[in-house]
């Protein structure tokens, strides 16, 4: 409850400044507007501050003037393997968005959103942390309370599609769902894609062992019986079938075996 | 050919009964296959419940009250048809925590009073020093663990939002969170606080009986179109929920649940953790808890009486997540529907806290504002 005047009391103080006067009063601001309009002198490095200042109010402007795309959207992407969060942000890259930073899912979590501020903020539906963002965002007075994506239920095969791609968002309320959607979408294929990459490696690896297993258990037939490698093979082909197996598991068996006798 | 349900849970020793459902064949034997899908936060089990990915879940009572009502992320309207237990809670504090309230205690340390006193002293004495605040951990905003904390810091007039901080920590990161100095407690559920002691990272305070009796925890969640349009699924479900609570508490199957329950935990839970849990509370700091139920899966635990949602609705209130509305009690209430449940007759227990106003169901009200007086003198 605290957390919401709060926020109101720092609208009600930008709605005095000349910027936001130009401003319809049903636009929404994003809370780094405000932040670095009222904390900038006290705090560390005032040229970046100013920039950034001086970026946002021309934000504001063009927002003034409907062009609610031109400001660039921040976006977190939390994730534990670091080799999918680098493909999710190089997707989202490609696609023009170059405010993407990538979060380690374990400590100083908080502490780095809450200096981030993002729009967005995508997160691996398998990481706990879920929890320990969605309390933060009940309780922060210092981030704009992010809701989930998952809320707006009009839009079910994006959900389904999340949730099977293992896809979790949220996003600054008042975010146009027009503006979201794309950056989910580039997630979901990426997380996909990821899932894929990694099925087709092990696939191929399990393939590798399949070969060294049935190729290691030819020699042991070819040594035992006195048979050529074709002959050991078509044996081992002859079980299979006849047991309606697969070759590499007739193979494993016949290790499992001369282990046994040995 | 038998329906195949499926049913969201998080690893955790109160999940038991849909363990045995599954394992013990009640589920099968009332016409419903379960297939039990471990996740690991409780946003995910309730966005999957909600969007449909999981057909039934275990849940936080508290959560599932707080979705009907649309506190919190998401509005759904939910059904709680039958609970999975009570209790199993505890509050575990770092050795170094333990010490400096054995230093400041006034009194038995086992009674929730004396700590909470001797806590305040403490939060006083590090704010006077700018050191930083006194930590605690618990599992989700809208659970009983956070409640149970509430209730405990108020004892001794400490605002748990200015005075402490409360972090969310996924159950299974607290040990190592408090090993770390991260954390200076937390509350969670078993088994995390045995596997603390265990560890050697913290110490238990006071039992979760201590500091509530009769403490709702989990219940089994449905959407309520759902349940409308699959009621004899929800029947069969239920029931064999309840078949399932009488299996558990016969002794004669004691070492069979122990067993079951240390394969579904996880590597980091031994049989002997698991046994303690069930057989009756790990080894307290001190002398005797109020109670020492501990956690309970018997036939008395599992009914989803409306008056539990009515006092975690309160502790919702109290805790400024809501503002109080008849209206809003009333939905709440209506979250548990007993009607849908096995058959107990007997009434369920109502949750008693150690401290402050008793609970009227009836007057909800007057039981926030004697609350809130009471913390506020």
């Amino acid at each position: 409850m605290e957390a919401r005047s709060a926020k109101q009391r720092q609208r009600g103080l930008a709605s005095l400044t000349p910027f936001a006067a130009r401003a319809p009063p049903k636009i929404t601001l994003t809370g780094l507007y405000f932040r670095t309009l009222f904390l900038w002198p006290c705090m560390g490095k005032p040229p970046t501050k100013i920039f950034a200042l001086a970026r946002n109010v021309q934000v504001s402007i063009h927002e003034t003037h409907g062009a609610l795309l031109s400001r660039d959207l921040r976006i977190a992407v939390i994730d534990a393997n670091p080799l999918r969060a680098a493909i999710i942000e190089e997707g989202l890259r490609a696609a023009g968005h170059t405010s993407v930073v990538r979060i380690d899912d374990t400590a100083e979590l908080l502490d780095r959103i809450r200096a981030i501020d993002p729009d967005v903020i995508l997160i691996d539906l398998e990481s706990p942390s879920r929890d320990v963002l969605e309390q933060m965002f009940m309780v922060s007075r210092s981030v704009a309370r992010p809701i989930a994506v998952f809320v707006d239920r009009s839009d079910g095969a994006t959900i389904d599609a999340a949730i099977d791609a293992g896809v979790s968002a949220y996003i600054v309320d008042g975010l146009r769902k027009d503006r979201v959607k794309p950056i989910l979408d580039i997630t979901i294929s990426r997380f996909n894609a990821f899932a894929k990459l990694k099925n087709e490696l092990e696939t191929a690896k399990s393939q590798l062992d399949d070969r060294q297993t049935i190729g290691r258990a030819k020699a042991l037939v070819m040594r035992a019986k006195g048979i050529t490698e074709e002959q050991a093979y078509a044996l081992m082909r002859q079980i299979a079938m006849n047991e309606n197996k697969k070759i590499a598991e007739v193979a494993r068996s016949i290790l499992t075996a001369a282990e046994l006798l040995r | 050919m038998t329906k195949r349900l499926r049913i969201g849970y998080v690893p955790l020793t109160d999940a038991a009964l849909l363990h045995v459902a599954k394992a013990q064949h009640f589920a099968a034997a009332r016409g419903v296959e379960i297939e039990l899908v471990a996740d690991s936060s409780w946003a995910n089990i309730r966005d999957k419940l909600v969007a449909g990915h999981f057909d039934a879940a275990h849940m936080l009572a508290p959560a599932a009250i707080a979705v009907s009502l649309g506190i919190g992320q998401i509005e759904a309207p939910l059904v709680a048809p039958v609970a999975l237990g009570l209790n199993g809670n505890a509050i575990t504090v770092s050795q170094a925590l333990f010490e400096a309230l054995r230093q400041e205690a006034q009194g038995d340390m086992a009674d929730p009073r004396v700590t909470a006193e001797a806590l305040a002293r403490i939060v006083a004495r590090r704010r006077e020093r700018g050191e930083s605040p006194v930590t605690f951990g618990h599992v989700f905003p809208f659970s009983s663990h956070h409640y149970q904390l509430h209730l405990w810091l108020g004892a001794a007039r400490i605002n748990p939002d200015a005075d402490v901080r409360l972090v969310v920590v996924p159950p299974p990161l607290m040990v190592w969170t408090l090993r770390k100095g991260q954390l200076d407690g937390f509350c969670v559920g078993a088994p995390w606080n045995a596997v603390a002691v265990a560890a050697g990272a913290g110490i238990i305070l006071h039992q979760g009986t201590a500091i509530v009796r009769d403490c709702p925890e989990k219940v089994l969640a449905f959407r309520a179109e759902w349940v409308r349009s699959h009621a004899d699924d929800v029947r069969a479900l239920t029931e064999a929920v309840g078949d399932a609570s009488r299996w558990a508490v016969a002794p004669s199957n004691r070492d069979a649940l122990v067993a079951l329950l240390t394969d579904t935990a996880g590597q980091d839970v031994s049989a002997r953790t698991i046994e303690r849990i069930l057989e009756s509370p790990p080894s307290c700091a001190s002398g005797p808890a109020l109670t020492e139920t501990g956690l309970r899966l018997d036939q008395d635990a599992i009914k989803a009486d409306p008056g539990q949602a009515l006092w975690l609705y309160a502790q919702m209130a109290a805790a400024g997540q809501t503002a109080y509305s008849h209206d809003q009690a009333a939905a709440a209430a209506a979250v548990y529907a007993p009607a849908l449940g096995p058959p107990i007759s007997r009434p369920a227990a109502i949750p008693v806290a150690f401290d402050g106003p008793a609970f009227s169901q009836n007057d909800i009200a007057s039981y926030l504002a004697a609350l809130k007086t009471g913390r506020s003198c």
